[in-house]
């Protein structure tokens, strides 16, 4: 899993906070758990509301997640965000070539031919607030979980495979003719 | 309003650009922006260059942005200009670290040209 530039050592330091009180400085460790929350942090509206909040406040774009929807295209653009701390994992954007210019068209008010390095990096920060959004609707999430930089894959014919995960979120969303997919993959809870 | 120069420090040139289309469409027409990819051009930038405002994000690669802000006040840059913060992290925990390095603003993305206008003219008219 891609976790290059996650804050981990912050958010370690926050998932164990030391509290000294009484005469005797005696330490107590006031542990933050994920565990109790975990109905929580995988309920599949959070991700939902995540993707319309930030296609509607960033692109103008209304879209809806429909059931049994897959990125077909050969040449696709795939954008992920890793997660650290208390929840490991990350969060994958997909989407085919044409709908990732099209998002990128949409953002910057610019026209593309081709994937370059602006539409990656277009796709790069949606796949970015995504990401924060999603952590952004579980209190505790957003305080103990890190963000990585966004990784941007592009290419033909390839799979993303995560091994065994804690828990998946797997959905796909439509705006008009287009469709992506968004993935929550949680590796590791604590 | 008269000319109000713009330091966007932020590692994604597209949001440097969507941050700056907010700002034109937030009023600030007559706009120069200076534009930085990590928290170290940004501090390069302010030692050659007066600025008016400060816009930054938090998760950059190199400098973050909190580390930035540390480093205007440590070095004297800057000092007197605001700075807001434009960030995934919406935490209170990232408000509070982010206030206490210096930020005066803080806007969450995914944001709207009215968030921008709400919260960075107040600050851009007090300076």
């Amino acid at each position: 899993m891609l976790l290059n530039g996650v804050h981990a050592a912050a958010v370690a330091g926050r998932a164990g906070n030391k509290v000294h009180g009484g005469a005797d400085e005696r330490e107590q460790t006031m542990a933050v758990s994920l565990r109790e929350s975990v109905e929580r942090v995988s309920d599949p509206r959070n991700l939902d509301a995540s993707v319309e909040e930030v296609f509607r406040l960033m692109l103008a774009i209304e879209c809806k997640r429909e059931a049994g929807l897959a990125v077909a295209d050969r040449e696709s653009v795939t954008a992920v965000v890793g997660f650290g701390g208390l929840l490991s994992g990350a969060c994958v954007f997909r989407s085919g070539a044409g709908t990732a210019i099209k998002i990128a068209a949409q953002m910057t008010g610019m026209e593309f031919d081709a994937i370059d390095n602006t539409v990656k990096d277009g796709i790069g920060e949606i796949c970015n607030m995504l990401a924060g959004a999603w952590k952004g609707k579980v209190p505790e999430l957003a305080a103990n979980c890190g963000l990585s930089v966004p990784a941007v894959i592009t290419g033909r014919d390839y799979n993303l495979h995560v091994q065994a995960p804690e828990f998946q979120l797997h959905h796909g969303y439509r705006f008009g003719e287009d469709i992506f997919e968004v993935t929550i993959v949680c590796d590791g809870l604590q | 309003m008269s000319e109000i120069r713009a330091l966007i420090v932020d590692d994604s040139s597209v949001m440097r650009k969507i941050v700056e289309r907010a700002l034109r469409q937030a009023g600030l027409d007559a706009l120069v922006v200076h534009e930085a990819a990590t928290g170290a051009e940004g501090l390069e930038v302010l030692k050659t260059k007066p600025v008016d405002l400060i816009l930054s994000d938090i998760n950059m690669p190199t400098m973050d942005g909190l580390e930035f802000l540390r480093q205007i006040r440590a070095q004297h840059l800057a000092e007197g200009v605001p700075v807001v913060m434009i960030t995934t992290e919406s935490s209170e925990e990232h408000v509070k670290q982010a206030i206490q390095a210096g930020a005066r603003g803080y806007i969450r993305k995914p944001f709207t040209a009215e968030q921008v206008k709400e919260r960075v003219l107040p600050l851009v008219r007090a300076a």
